[in-house]
């Protein structure tokens, strides 16, 4: 059965800036907005745009990822043909080669994608917070008659040119690529995300892997081939929320900035565009008589006796009485024990912070870091952890970190 | 063969005690009456079977069940989607000349045929009226080890309080049972008015299923209705019926007030723990955002499940999915069900508002502790 468009999400990367969070999974599987994980954002967006059938490409530790797509059950994605399949690299009779490139993971799985015949193909990136309607996209695509198209933020000038940027005609037809340039001639940063004729793909994906100079990338090389030979290229303006959280600080921002969805523009509220995600099958959370919640999102399993204000907490939080949580993005089953200071900082999954210690410090004019405490980790009683520190291992009781 | 699995079947009454409760049930049954701000009723004893490895479970309904169906689907929550096994759903009949089901006696005779065909050795039946986390696992572990014929659960259960408020209409029983020092019950008493603290039977049974089989059949012939009163009272003397005390926590539902306490009971963090901190208690997922407390709310002991939006004063209450508390409104010691929404600056003290109720800007709604309000589904107060 043929499928108008499927799509390929590239999950392979490490993340490597997001340092201890990202030691044991990959970045797509990283925790975000009290009970999702990054990719339940593009799965999330497939299924809502009507994609029933999507690989997800893996390399660098895959393990909590498999396991969290499973059988694509919670996005619906469990389908007799289709729905979600993780595709790592293999063996093959000429060999094996890990995932060189963006471009050479899709080309790895060219017979993946030709099971089902589509039309068109998504590339998808498992390492952004967007919401973003796929279909739409798909309907400029065809009305522009494009071979490929990519969609587009407006970014600020004085930030262009940190991006990908994309030089576009009053039609939307690109005329220039240009990486990262010190002279930006648009602000048009690509997202990574796009939308592929799979004709003119798997054609430009096999002159790429025959080129022994290639670094097999999207950015780097396909796309400077198509333009070299004037192919029907348009850039697609996305205007809603776009988040790359790439960095310690990004991710905690997009965190925060889930709180305040009237200003931010990422509303998870959105009963037509639900984010799905796996559940956690814990009780409902608990606010005890003493406790102080104020500004913040609480989600299952959690149990406050202490205070929480502008902060997130992810399910089986528990934040003892006396203890004082702030600014903070606190991820599963982390207890924060009594008169314990948790502020400013990401605590990942199942550390606790015992009595007394302080993690983090609310920003001054000079000092905005975001403490980092990676999963697993203890922080002894009355331990001090600095606002630049990033801890991946135990800390013992009245030590200091910085 | 590897068997993680228990050597049982399940059967659940969903509809049992469905007359203690007629606000509740009006539009569903006692099974799938919301209870502890994310779970219905049949989620504790449905998932306390799977936990034991029980993955045949057959649910005998009997009325206004679609919210049931709706809630169960597939059974994939509770990892019920088998081959073998599995959820099995059994609708009744609308044949001339056949009634609902009165009885267990009747609900057991009408599915005799799946109990010859299934292949478990034990049968455990229970009704939806009550919430625990229970290891079946150890129940049949007890039966085996005591050689009874039957095993009922029971607990301790002060009944001073209880007996008063219980309604005993429609033919519904609550059972106290009278043990020997060797836990064989000797007596059954029916809505016995004895105060103070009982042996109160949990209606849970775990049997042999040829037994059961037996018993049914010579049961139905005989035309009798009510499997304790018909079928095991009458013999406490030539079977072996032992007792099995359930030392966990127990909420037990025979009343809209007993409805609202006992969800009040699970503010304390000792009872929750007690009820969850075992095994995982499955129900439907909704897939809700987490729940929002803005900047101005004000919260003091409550239990909440996901998808509220709380930016009132709440206090002392339970929320069920998607609740919305808004500014300026105050909500004290209420079970607001899922999507219940709260005007700004209205007051609401002691209140079971069912799904999808609105409690309009500046009105005020108030009962008692003794005597909470419902308000009935999608109703704009």
């Amino acid at each position: 059965m043929e499928k108008e468009m499927i799509a390929m999400l590239l999950a392979g990367g490490q993340g490597s800036r997001l340092y201890a969070l990202t030691e044991k999974l990959a970045k797509p599987a990283v925790p975000f907005g009290g009970k999702y994980r990054i990719i339940d954002f593009p799965l999330s967006n497939c299924v809502n745009s009507g994609i029933d059938t999507v690989g997800i490409l893996t390399q660098y530790q895959p393990l909590v990822l498999n396991e969290y797509i499973g059988n694509g059950q919670p996005w619906d994605l469990d389908r007799l043909h289709g729905g979600v399949h993780v595709l790592p690299p293999y063996q093959k009779a000429s060999g094996s080669d890990w995932y060189k490139g963006t471009a050479n993971a899709i080309c790895q799985n060219i017979s993946f994608i030709e099971r089902y015949n589509p039309k068109y193909v998504i590339i998808l990136s498992g390492d952004q917070i967007c919401k973003q309607d796929y279909s739409d996209f798909l309907k400029f695509h065809k009305e522009k008659e494009a071979e490929f198209s990519v969609a587009v933020m407006e970014v600020p000038w004085e930030e262009a040119s940190r991006f990908g940027l994309m030089v576009a005609d009053e039609n939307d037809k690109i005329t220039e690529f240009q990486e990262k340039p010190k002279d930006p001639k648009s602000n048009l940063a690509s997202m990574g995300i796009y939308i592929f004729n799979w004709d003119i793909l798997k054609r430009y994906l096999l002159e790429d892997e025959a080129d022994p100079n290639s670094e097999n990338d999207f950015g780097n090389n396909i796309i400077p081939n198509l333009l070299r030979d004037n192919r029907k290229m348009y850039a697609y303006h996305f205007d809603g929320y776009w988040k790359d959280v790439g960095t310690i600080s990004s991710l905690w921002e997009a965190n925060m900035e889930v709180l305040d969805p009237e200003h931010s523009g990422i509303n998870l509220f959105d009963e037509n565009w639900k984010i799905y995600s796996r559940n956690s099958g814990m009780a409902g959370h608990h606010i005890s008589e003493g406790a102080e919640v104020v500004n913040c999102m609480i989600t299952d399993g959690c149990k406050i006796s202490g205070s929480v204000k502008h902060s997130i907490l992810f399910d089986g939080v528990t934040v003892e009485k006396g203890a004082v949580v702030e600014d903070a993005v606190i991820m599963g089953n982390t207890k924060i024990r009594s008169g314990a200071i948790v502020k400013h900082c990401i605590i990942a999954e199942n550390v606790t912070i015992d009595e007394h210690a302080v993690v983090g410090a609310m920003p001054t004019a000079e000092e905005k870091g975001v403490a980092t405490v990676a999963s697993g980790v203890c922080i002894g009683k009355s331990a001090k952890i600095g606002p630049n520190a990033m801890v991946r291992n135990n800390v013992k009781d009245g030590e200091e970190e910085w | 063969m590897v068997s993680s699995n228990a050597n049982a079947m399940g059967i659940i009454f969903p509809n049992s005690y469905d007359s203690l409760v007629p606000e509740l049930v009006s539009k569903r049954l006692m099974a799938s009456i919301p209870f502890a701000s994310r779970y219905r009723m049949i989620d504790f004893l449905l998932s306390s079977m799977v936990n034991s490895g029980i993955d045949n479970i057959s649910i005998v309904l009997r009325q206004n069940y679609h919210s049931l169906m709706d809630h169960l689907g597939s059974g994939r929550e509770w990892d019920l989607t088998r081959k073998n096994g599995g959820l099995n759903l059994i609708t009744p009949f609308s044949q001339k000349g056949i009634n609902v089901y009165s009885g267990r006696v009747e609900a057991l005779g009408n599915i005799l045929p799946l109990l010859h065909s299934s292949k478990e050795k034990y049968v455990i039946m229970t009704d939806c009226n009550i919430a625990a986390n229970i290891r079946f696992s150890d129940v049949i572990a007890a039966h085996e080890k005591s050689g009874a014929d039957v095993t009922v659960l029971y607990f301790k259960a002060d009944l001073s309080s209880r007996a008063s408020d219980t309604i005993m209409d429609g033919g519904e029983f609550y059972y106290t049972l009278q043990l020997d020092q060797d836990e064989r019950v000797n007596e059954i008493h029916i809505n016995a008015l004895d105060i103070g603290v009982q042996n109160q039977s949990m209606n849970i049974y775990v049997v042999k299923r040829e037994f059961l089989i037996t018993q049914i059949e010579d049961a139905t012939v005989r035309g009798l209705t009510y499997f304790e009163r018909d079928v095991l009272l009458p013999k406490l003397s030539s079977i072996v019926v032992k007792g099995y005390e359930f030392t966990g926590y127990v909420a037990l539902i025979n009343g809209i007030k007993s409805y609202f306490d006992e969800n009040m009971k699970l503010l304390k963090e000792e009872n929750a723990d007690a009820l969850f901190s075992g095994n995982s208690i499955y129900t439907k997922v909704r897939d809700d955002n987490p729940t929002r407390y803005t900047a101005s709310a004000k919260v003091k002991n409550v239990m909440a499940a996901d998808g509220c939006v709380i930016e009132g004063t709440v206090e002392n209450c339970v929320l069920f999915r998607g609740v919305k508390v808004s500014k300026g409104a105050v909500v004290k010691n209420c079970i607001l069900m899922q999507d219940t929404v709260v005007c700004e600056n209205a007051a609401a003290e002691y209140l079971i508002t069912d799904k999808n109720v609105t409690i309009s800007a500046n009105k005020e709604v108030k009962g008692t502790s003794s005597y909470p309000v419902y308000i009935s589904k999608r109703k704009i107060v």
